[in-house]
């Protein structure tokens, strides 16, 4: 166990840092370099050239890099370039707000698929199967800002039952009652994504275990159908499923960019548009490292979790498959 | 007569002939004359014949056909240019001064916007389908077929690749770079290629070793040689599936962008942007938002009927499907009157 953490957790280091060298690669592949962006086009060369020694941008790269990657690990994520804000101070309390919205919508979707999806898996092609099934269909075509958009012309627009957008009211700022009304249209929205693969996999996964032999077994012996799902499969097909939710998890901070900028949810994914327009490259590389390094560990835990959960998995081997 | 029979005899033999260039037939040589009537379904047929039985996927194809022809044919179809501001007919109501869908705020016809988008559409979700499928055949391939350090860092830069939120890279690279159609198909082609890169070193692991590669290896067939005539073939179709629905993802991820206003820019047009126009001017023509969206989703919804439909077809299991409904269906009236 702990040789295959060791190697886990070194794998994972590693990705991270190429992720690192990726996006500081990309922002500096930028034509004309972040000065380009930062100083009005008709000063002189010297300026630009003055400025850029301010930055520390006259440097090699790799040194550059030692040096922005050794801010980032004592959690200094750079200033804006307007204003010069600290980013690290702008940053939390937008993934604060994302994980709000993105974990309503989570809960919402998880308590009506699992259970739905079991339902499922022990009713195939009937009627709940294929309402399902087109719902899965939906899901995957429609486009979420598009729903947003919808849902805002019939229930804030039309019939007036929830606000139109934004976090609170004004003057209402902490209001757990005004948040909740300003969540419900947003987390039907993500909800739909989320519900049509939960959905599948949570049925998948039951009937694959259902077509085992020790249910068979189970059945034969006489006990008792419900007995069967809830106590003899469900506790197999769950591990998959809790598989999924920890690659999921890192969804909760970087999945709702679309659905926040039609909601104007103040939160990380619309606060990323927002400053890749105003070219804030120290915002966008924080925030690109921050949600890959949340994603890296969501996985991480993920398998960790897979093999806490199942003792069939064997460690050590090559990704550990099932027995 | 006859020489009318003859021709249209050939002309109908060539065509499977031609198909059976491109995928391997065992049973069939190539040389020997082949009368079409005692002639063994390819491979190609048996798809065919499977998927046309399938209603959803034939409505998918129906759908997507009729949104190239109208992209291909746009111009022809309306006499408006799509980017034509006139102020004088902004707001129109459908159907008001020969503006079949009416117009938009700044007096430009609904319809043609319409059209010319679906041009966009398409040629994005194509082109970055195709390009992710080179970039994760090339990749897989190389790492399933040689394995050891081409595996491993083949691997390592598909769990980056997997590790970056998607969205933000795409956003990020279309902010540096600029929005032009083509980083956008460049940088979506680059964050979509690592499902089929998987699939493909996959097939070759299980394949690499079977005999008759190890045959072609033993008369001197090079490694691409192998990779690309012998054992690319057997991934064919499962990565024919999987671009299809790449196709769809695409086309979703170019409306996102767009809407976000960091893909296609005005004069040009595209749903996404059409989109987030109609966002702005919700209260004072509600209807606007209907309409690309809507196109939006019935193509992807018609893609994904067909890659869907492909995979159907595909599945050995598929036939197995209905009679093992049927097998269960008999068991349960079995045990009843057991009981």
């Amino acid at each position: 166990m702990t040789e295959y953490l060791i190697r886990r957790v070194l794998q994972s280091v590693l990705v991270i840092f190429l992720i690192t060298v990726l996006t500081f690669l990309l922002i500096h592949a930028a034509p004309g370099g972040p000065t380009q962006v930062m100083l009005s086009p008709g000063l002189s060369p010297e300026i630009f050239k003055q400025q850029a020694k301010n930055l520390g941008l006259d440097q090699p790269i790799p040194v550059q890099y030692v040096r922005w990657i050794g801010d980032m690990v004592q959690g200094d994520l750079g200033y804006t370039f307007k204003n010069h804000l600290a980013v690290s101070g702008l940053l939390w309390p937008r993934i604060g707000n994302t994980f709000i919205l993105m974990g309503a919508a989570w809960l919402v979707s998880l308590l009506i698929a699992i259970p739905w999806g079991i339902y499922n898996s022990t009713k195939v092609y009937g009627l709940s199967d294929q309402t399902a099934s087109f719902i899965s269909y939906l899901g995957f075509a429609l486009p979420t800002f598009w729903f947003g958009i919808l849902l805002q012309q019939w229930f804030s627009l039309k019939l007036n039952w929830f606000p139109l957008s934004d976090m609170y009211s004004r003057g209402h700022e902490g209001d757990i009652g005004d948040l909740f009304m300003h969540l419900v249209l947003p987390v039907t929205v993500l909800s739909l994504g989320f519900l049509a693969s939960y959905m599948k996999y949570a049925r998948a996964s039951m009937l694959e275990v259902l077509d085992q032999d020790y249910i068979r077994t189970a059945r034969a012996k006489g006990v008792k159908e419900r007995k069967v799902v809830f106590h003899h499969a469900l506790r197999n097909a769950l591990i998959p499923i809790i598989t999924i939710l920890g690659l999921d998890l890192p969804i909760l901070v970087a999945g709702a960019a679309l659905t926040e900028n039609v909601f104007n949810w103040p939160g990380m994914g619309r606060w990323f548009v927002e400053m890749a327009s105003a070219r804030e490259y120290s915002v966008l590389m924080a925030v690109t490292i921050v949600t890959a390094v949340m994603v890296v560990i969501g996985n991480l835990l993920a398998d960790i979790l897979y093999a806490v959960v199942d003792p069939r998995v064997k460690l050590g081997k090559q990704g550990g498959g099932t027995a | 007569m006859s020489a009318d029979k003859s021709q249209l005899h050939t002309s109908h033999a060539t065509e499977p002939l031609g198909l059976s260039n491109t995928i391997p037939m065992p049973s069939l040589d190539p040389q020997t004359p082949i009368t079409d009537s005692k002639r063994p379904p390819g491979p190609w047929q048996i798809l065919w014949k499977k998927f046309s039985h399938n209603p959803y996927a034939m409505i998918g194809l129906v759908v997507l056909l009729f949104f190239v022809v109208v992209g291909l044919l746009a111009p022809f179809i309306t006499k408006y240019d799509p980017a034509a501001i006139d102020l004088m007919f902004a707001n129109l109501q459908p159907g008001a001064g020969g503006h079949l869908l009416g117009t938009d705020e700044l007096g430009r016809d609904i319809l043609s916007r319409l059209l010319f988008s679906t041009r966009i559409s398409l040629l994005i979700g194509f082109s970055v389908a195709l390009s992710s499928v080179a970039i994760g055949t090339v990749i897989g391939a190389v790492s399933g077929y040689f394995g050891g350090w081409a595996d491993t860092i083949s691997m390592r830069i598909v769990d980056v690749m997997n590790s970056v939120p998607t969205l933000f890279l795409n956003i990020l690279v279309l902010a540096i770079f600029g929005s032009q159609i083509k980083y956008m198909i460049l940088i979506l082609a680059l964050t979509s290629w690592m499902s089929i890169a998987r699939l493909v070193r996959g097939t070759f692991l299980q394949l690499r070793e079977m005999q008759y590669v190890e045959a072609a290896r033993a008369i001197g067939v090079s490694s691409w040689g192998i990779i690309f005539r012998h054992l690319l073939r057997n991934a064919s179709f499962p990565i024919i599936v999987n671009a299809t629905l790449m196709v769809g993802g695409a086309i979703l991820s170019e409306s996102a962008l767009s809407y976000l206003g960091l893909g296609i820019q005005a004069p040009a047009t595209s749903w996404g942007l059409m989109l987030s126009n109609a966002q702005e001017f919700m209260l004072v023509d509600p209807k606007q938002a209907l309409y690309p969206g809507l196109c939006i989703l019935l193509v992807v919804l018609a893609v994904n009927f067909i890659g869907d439909g492909i995979r159907d077809a595909l599945d050995p299991r598929q036939q197995a499907t209905k009679s093992r409904r049927r097998l269960d269906q008999w068991r349960k009236n079995y045990s009843k009157s057991e009981n």
